[in-house]
């Protein structure tokens, strides 16, 4: 049996030094291989210290790109996936490249971004010390099934594999997982100016897991985060352990028991992914300088909220893959005062799904000041008619299949402009912006 | 013609995945530029509804999760009386994927258990593996008062639908009623006002002549006046071509 370990990962450490050798990223691979040999390949490797593991529809890469910030500027020796490789075979490919021959892996934390669907399988063998559950939100029906069926894989899989639960306290689909329990580490954020009363986006989780009443709000902070509970058997009364404060989204600051942050962004979902960065963090007893520090400076850019600008044009650049991402960069659009364009790239490659009809639970009903709208991707044509039946003039609407054609019209002109791009699409329009950023400061 | 239109809408609240609210959105804007209101109104769960369900032009059923749609099967069948009731006087009925069987004798789940439909159809819908979904782009030929017109959209159901006569259309690609069948959804014979449906995209979406075709028939019009349509027609161009290799 040991042998045959071994024997597993020599071979994987073998492919990593090929790929290296000749050049490429090893990425996915080698885990991919030892997989196809070995469903269960990730029980060859044996990790020395606690894991911490986050997880949720929306805001994994960030989440885990600023605890990985803030863990190693405390002295800690961690290793990550901070690019995003957070399928089984992503992590896997991860270890093969931290162990040793015998496929012991050192360090003093493992901080991974894991897929929702992913969750049971990664750590039936790797000891799981905290998972982080940000947001359960429709994302790829036709790759991941309903939501319903996703959360009850997690919800089983979690009653005996976790020490510590970091929940977010204002989603139903969160909750659940562990609603009470000493080891339940719940964080919110206070209401917000932009929150209201009915529901304003797509959401899931209308009805009580516990006993099916319909649940109530006192408000809604975005699609169906919000202060909620059920009114029959009172599920979703719990009590958050960290909860964000005064607002200042003039100055960008906000409070944590008593104590001032400064935030680079005051986005709402952003706020709610620092609240679980400073939850996770104080679960191990990291000092609250550090995590200062990161929250004014950090930026993981990589297509989220990132910043592009030539001549006078100032685009943010935002990754979505499903409603709620794609809503929360249109309430940024709408709080911009200013006239402003939007450049919404789509594709439906697999990694994306292949249904496109989310962009149909986009809300678009308030579209402020948008003067001009560029679309791109292999699905140009379908945002193109989605923003047009919303009511917007579809004279002001510019489909350009051609995502360089595309980058080149958005940043034509100067002023405020906003990116949306899914999945696949967002590391070629990375490309796109800077490319046309290159030839503009050129001339 | 009529210059008002109602539509009632079943469960917005329950059966909303799959985009399927954007058939409303379509429905309304289309109707607007032909200076018709829609007026949209909503059942939910418990509700009582028989006067909306009287004076509907339109009564739409959308696409909702598993769990959803047992939820609200009980809820649906209370109003079998009225429903049909609505659909002899000339009401017309869009049923999507969750909406069409419903509409059908039984649907059967994969522990073999019946969950009875509203019985307005002789079909009936079984569920199929969990792994043998029908997912995927979908082209449906059908005719359209004698012309026939190409239909797309999305599909993605686990159920089966058996026993339908008188089909939507017929797939060019995908898969329609049954796992690489050649028919999909249905309509009755005879009779105009009917359209069931596993397309999802949302149907209306990129398919303006079959949004024209329910206005017409709803506010009993000869024609519509014609509307800029350069930008469907470019979308449907690329897929065509892409899915059909037109």
């Amino acid at each position: 049996m040991k042998l045959y370990q071994m024997g597993l990962i020599a071979l994987g450490k073998a492919l990593n030094a090929l790929c290296r050798l000749s050049g490429h990223d090893a990425g996915n691979f080698p885990g991919l291989v030892l997989w196809s040999i070995d469903k269960n390949y990730l029980k060859c490797f044996s990790v020395d210290c606690p894991i911490i593991a986050v997880t949720g529809t929306n805001g994994k890469t960030s989440v885990t790109n600023y605890l990985s910030r803030i863990f190693s500027m405390s002295g800690k020796k961690i290793i990550t996936n901070s690019q995003g490789n957070n399928l089984d075979t992503g992590i896997g490919s991860l270890l093969l490249k931290s162990c040793d021959m015998r496929g012991r892996v050192h360090a003093d934390y493992l901080i991974l971004e894991v897929d929702e669907s992913h969750v049971p399988q990664v750590f039936k063998h790797l000891k799981l010390d905290t998972l982080v559950s940000l947001d359960f939100f429709r994302d790829q029906l036709d790759r991941n099934g309903e939501v319903e069926t996703l959360i009850l894989k997690v919800q089983n899989f979690l009653k005996n594999n976790v020490n510590n639960n970091v929940l977010n306290a204002d989603d139903p689909n969160v909750v659940r997982l562990c609603p009470k329990g000493k080891n339940a580490h719940y964080f919110s954020v206070e209401k917000y100016d932009g929150a209201t009363d009915e529901l304003y986006e797509a959401g899931e989780g209308k009805f009580c897991p516990f006993c099916a009443h319909r649940l109530e709000y006192d408000y809604y902070q975005y699609s169906h985060i919000g202060r909620f509970k059920c009114p029959n058997c009172g599920y979703g009364d719990v009590d958050p352990e960290v909860q964000i404060t005064s607002l200042d989204f003039e100055n960008n600051k906000f409070k944590i028991n008593g104590e001032t942050f400064s935030s680079k962004f005051m986005g709402i979902y952003h706020l709610y992914n620092l609240a679980a960065v400073y939850t996770t963090a104080k679960l191990y007893d990291i000092d609250s300088k550090y995590i200062k520090k990161a929250f004014a400076t950090f930026a993981v850019n990589n297509g989220r909220m990132e910043l592009f600008r030539l001549n006078g044009a100032e685009l943010m650049l935002n990754l979505a893959k499903n409603p709620v991402g794609a809503n929360m960069t249109l309430r940024l659009l709408n709080r911009e005062k200013g006239e402003k364009e939007l450049l919404f790239v789509l594709n439906d490659n697999v990694a994306d799904g292949l249904d496109v009809s989310w962009i149909w639970d986009i809300n678009f009903s308030v579209f402020n000041n948008v003067t001009k709208v560029v679309t791109s991707g292999t699905r140009a044509y379908d945002i193109a008619l989605r923003i047009k039946y919303s009511g917007f003039d579809e004279g002001k609407i510019k489909p350009i299949p051609d995502l360089n054609k595309a980058a080149a019209e958005i940043l034509s002109t100067p002023g405020k402009k906003f990116a949306i791009a899914n999945y696949t699409a967002v590391q070629p329009t990375r490309r796109a912006l800077k490319a046309q950023i290159q030839r503009g400061e050129r001339k | 013609m009529k210059n008002k239109l109602r539509l009632l809408h079943m469960y917005p609240g329950v059966l909303d995945l799959y985009g399927d609210s954007g058939n409303v959105e379509a429905l309304k804007y289309r109707c607007a530029k032909r200076g018709i209101a829609l007026e949209v109104n909503a059942h939910e769960l418990g509700d009582s509804s028989e006067r909306l369900i009287e004076n509907a032009d339109i009564i739409y059923l959308g696409g909702g999760a598993d769990y959803e749609q047992q939820q609200l099967a009980d809820d649906l069948t209370s109003m079998k009386g009225a429903i049909a009731a609505a659909y002899e006087r000339g009401a017309f009925l869009l049923m999507i994927c969750g909406g069409y069987q419903l509409l059908g004798q039984y649907y059967k789940d994969s522990n073999g258990k019946r969950i009875p439909g509203l019985g307005l159809f002789d079909y009936y819908t079984a569920a199929s593996d969990k792994t043998d979904r029908c997912i995927g782009n979908i082209v449906v030929e059908t005719e359209l008062d004698g012309e026939k017109y190409k239909v797309i959209g999305f599909e993605n159901h686990g159920g089966q639908t058996y026993g339908v006569k008188t089909p939507f259309g017929r797939t060019l690609c995908g898969s329609g009623n049954t796992r690489g069948g050649e028919y999909e959804g249905f309509m009755e014979s005879g009779k105009t006002n009917v359209l069931c449906t596993y397309l999802h995209g949302p149907l209306l979406s990129k398919n303006p002549k079959l949004t024209d075709y329910i206005i017409a028939k709803c506010a009993g019009a000869e024609s519509l006046k014609k509307l800029d349509d350069s930008l469907e027609e470019k979308c449907r161009a690329v897929l065509l071509k892409r899915l059909l290799n037109e």
